[in-house]
């Protein structure tokens, strides 16, 4: 077989070479061109050449995959989890995330129009506000547990100290409930807990608005930025408009007090010529 | 035994036809309130300047001058001026009117997403000056009395510092100075909103009025109704369930509730100034509030002065305002500490015979 094979694949050589020369045909034969002729490689050595490279190629390849391999990669295991109802109702989902990611973190390119890495950058926020607003609400619920794990025991006590009317119970329920919630709201957990929901919320609506205002620039319409802008500069020339009112009003009360005195004086001066002329 | 337990199920069953009873009528009455019957700030007045949004009304008299100086209202811009006249037998501009006092209030109006560039100075320098003035030409007087509530009172000591001129008299009411002061007491349902404050950074206010424009009036009421979780879950339920006794407590409830939806957005340069300047930086007490170029010094007051505060104010803590006492230039400084909360001051049916009463009283000593 091997026989056969080398035979076919020396008889296909010798074509392909007299197809090449005929097409690029040799120049005058030089003094060495028969040692040129022997200084080629045989067609043994080029095979095994040509498989060393690609031997060599995929072992950088396996190298290189190696190296990528995060955790956070598309692995099965991270398909099994992106497609688990239970972790839909969650924010996020990790190796979907992860993906996400790499995309926005990437490098920009300056004449590929971006709106889709807009959008991811939206997505993700939307991910992190919905992290901030589940981990604020966790603090809350674990505070209403605390409240009526508080107001369960008020209810252990004696006869006495127990209410017997509904609105009796729903008043200890209120205090207990407000006491506990105000503890609860004070505690630092809670602080940061809403300072990071708050900032949250606000970069997503910001970037809500960047989309908004690339829709709104290629559609010629007026952005909120401009429109920002332009409401700055009407409140500065309102400002300096007022400035200017005010510095013209007692100057004006000074004209009114003083418009009379100069036309007596004009009136002194005329009459004084008159006198003068007539005399 | 069988007694009692007869007596607990007629006990149960007293109640229960008490609270269907109570609810059929609340329902009745319910039906029969129009929104229009739900009515505010009707006290008779005119608008004698109108600036932008900023109005200034002028008050009908309804009694016999007996002071001479008038006395201009201002509110700040965290809620509205409405609620010094939230009804007829609840509002001090209507006892001050009463007891001989010509009263100016001005409204800041609703302001939008255009007015989010207006600064402390806009309010100060421009909208309280153009109405001060105006008051002083109408009246030929140098100056005039001035009754800030609120962050109005900020207004009203920034105004007072930098024009001293023009204030006679100067009467703060539920006023913040000191904004640290509001542990000072060790009150845990007291000061929430200067807490919050202090953990949001100067970036997260910034971005916050970035996105939004303003200080949401929304989210203000969110921070307040934090501050009182008992109140606010019950508000609709056992709160309104006790007004269904009697219609005047059921329209009373919501002449209150109309006031606290009307929660206008703040303008957001103005709220950083508020939240960043003031309640992180305490700039205000420290002498550092820069006001167009202009360092605030309430040394500079040396007006008279009185200070009226709730005793039980969960949003202004007393020691938050009596800071006051030592900052101030003035020699005459009074104090008046009285029953209830924040609002109450103004709307409580106890404080209305002590308030305007005090106010005049201090005033009339100083005409």
């Amino acid at each position: 077989m091997n026989e056969l094979l080398k035979t076919w694949t020396d008889s296909w050589a010798a074509n392909q070479q007299a197809l090449l020369k005929s097409i690029f045909p040799v120049p005058p034969a030089t003094a060495g061109g028969a040692k040129v002729d022997s200084m080629r490689p045989s067609l043994d050595e080029q095979f095994a050449e040509l498989r060393d490279t690609w031997k060599a190629s995929i072992e950088k390849w396996a190298e290189f995959a190696k190296e990528g391999s995060k955790p956070g990669a598309l692995t099965p295991e991270a398909l099994r989890e992106l497609l688990a109802p239970a972790r839909w109702s969650g924010p996020g989902a990790g190796a979907f995330d992860y993906g996400l990611r790499q995309v926005l973190e990437g490098p920009k390119f300056a004449t590929l129009w971006d709106l889709d890495r807009k959008l991811l950058e939206l997505n993700q926020l939307a991910v992190q506000r919905d992290k901030d607003v589940a981990a604020y609400q966790l603090i809350v619920q674990k505070a209403w547990n605390t409240a009526f794990e508080r107001f369960s025991k008020s209810l252990l006590g004696t006869k006495a100290q127990v209410p017997d009317s509904w609105r009796g119970l729903t008043d200890r329920w209120l205090t207990v409930a407000n006491e506990t919630l105000i503890e609860v709201y004070r505690s630092n957990d809670f602080i940061e807990a809403q300072r990071r929901m708050l900032r949250s919320a606000s970069d997503y609506r910001l970037q809500e608005r960047r989309i908004a205002e690339a829709y709104c620039e290629a559609c010629h319409i007026p952005t909120r930025t401009e429109m920002d802008e332009m409401q700055r500069s009407v409140t500065e020339l309102r400002r300096q408009l007022r400035v200017l009112q005010r510095a013209t009003r007692p100057q004006r009360a000074i004209d009114k007090t003083q418009a009379p005195q100069r036309k007596r004086k004009l009136r002194a001066a005329g009459s004084a010529a008159r006198k003068s002329t007539d005399a | 035994m069988t007694v009692a337990k007869k007596s607990a199920a007629t006990q149960a069953l007293a109640e229960i036809n008490d609270f269907n009873l109570k609810m059929a009528r609340g329902h009745r009455m319910l039906q029969r309130i129009k929104d229009e019957d739900v009515q505010i700030a009707t006290a008779d007045k005119e608008v004698v300047i109108r600036e932008d949004k900023t109005t200034l009304y002028r008050y009908k008299p309804t009694a016999k001058r007996r002071l001479n100086v008038p006395v201009l209202v201002a509110y700040g811009l965290i809620g509205r001026y409405t609620m010094t006249d939230l009804q007829e037998d609840r509002s001090m501009l209507r006892n001050l009117l009463a007891l001989g006092v010509d009263v100016y209030a001005v409204d800041w109006g609703s302001p939008t997403r255009s007015d989010r560039w207006l600064t402390f100075e806009d309010y100060v320098d421009g909208y309280l000056n153009d109405c001060v003035e105006f008051i002083c030409r109408e009246h030929q007087l140098p100056a005039i009395n001035l009754l800030g509530i609120c962050e109005g009172g900020v207004f009203s000591l920034c105004y007072a510092a930098l024009y001293p001129q023009q204030v006679k008299n100067l009467i703060l009411t539920i006023t913040p100075v000191d904004f640290h002061q509001d542990q000072a007491e060790g009150r845990a349902n007291h000061g929430f909103i200067n807490l919050w404050t202090r953990g949001l950074s100067a970036e997260d206010i910034d971005r916050l009025i970035e996105a939004n424009g303003n200080l949401p009036g929304e989210l203000m009421s969110y921070v307040f109704s934090l501050m009182t979780p008992g109140a606010t879950l019950s508000k609709y339920n056992v709160g309104l369930l006790d007004t269904f006794d009697d219609e005047k407590k059921l329209l009373n409830f919501l002449r209150m509730e109309k006031w606290l939806t009307d929660r206008p957005h703040h303008p957001g340069e103005a709220a950083k100034q508020l939240l960043v300047n003031l309640y992180k930086h305490n700039e205000l007490i420290r002498g550092e509030f820069q006001l167009g170029g202009r360092t605030v010094d309430l040394g500079d007051i040396k007006v008279p002065v009185l200070n009226v505060y709730a005793k039980d104010d969960h949003i202004i803590p007393p020691k938050t305002t009596q800071a006051l006492r030592t900052a101030v230039g003035s020699k005459d400084y009074s104090e008046i500490g009285l029953d209830g909360g924040h609002v109450g001051v103004f709307v409580s049916g106890k404080s209305q015979g002590v308030l305007g009463k005090g106010i005049v009283d201090w005033l009339r000593k100083r005409d």
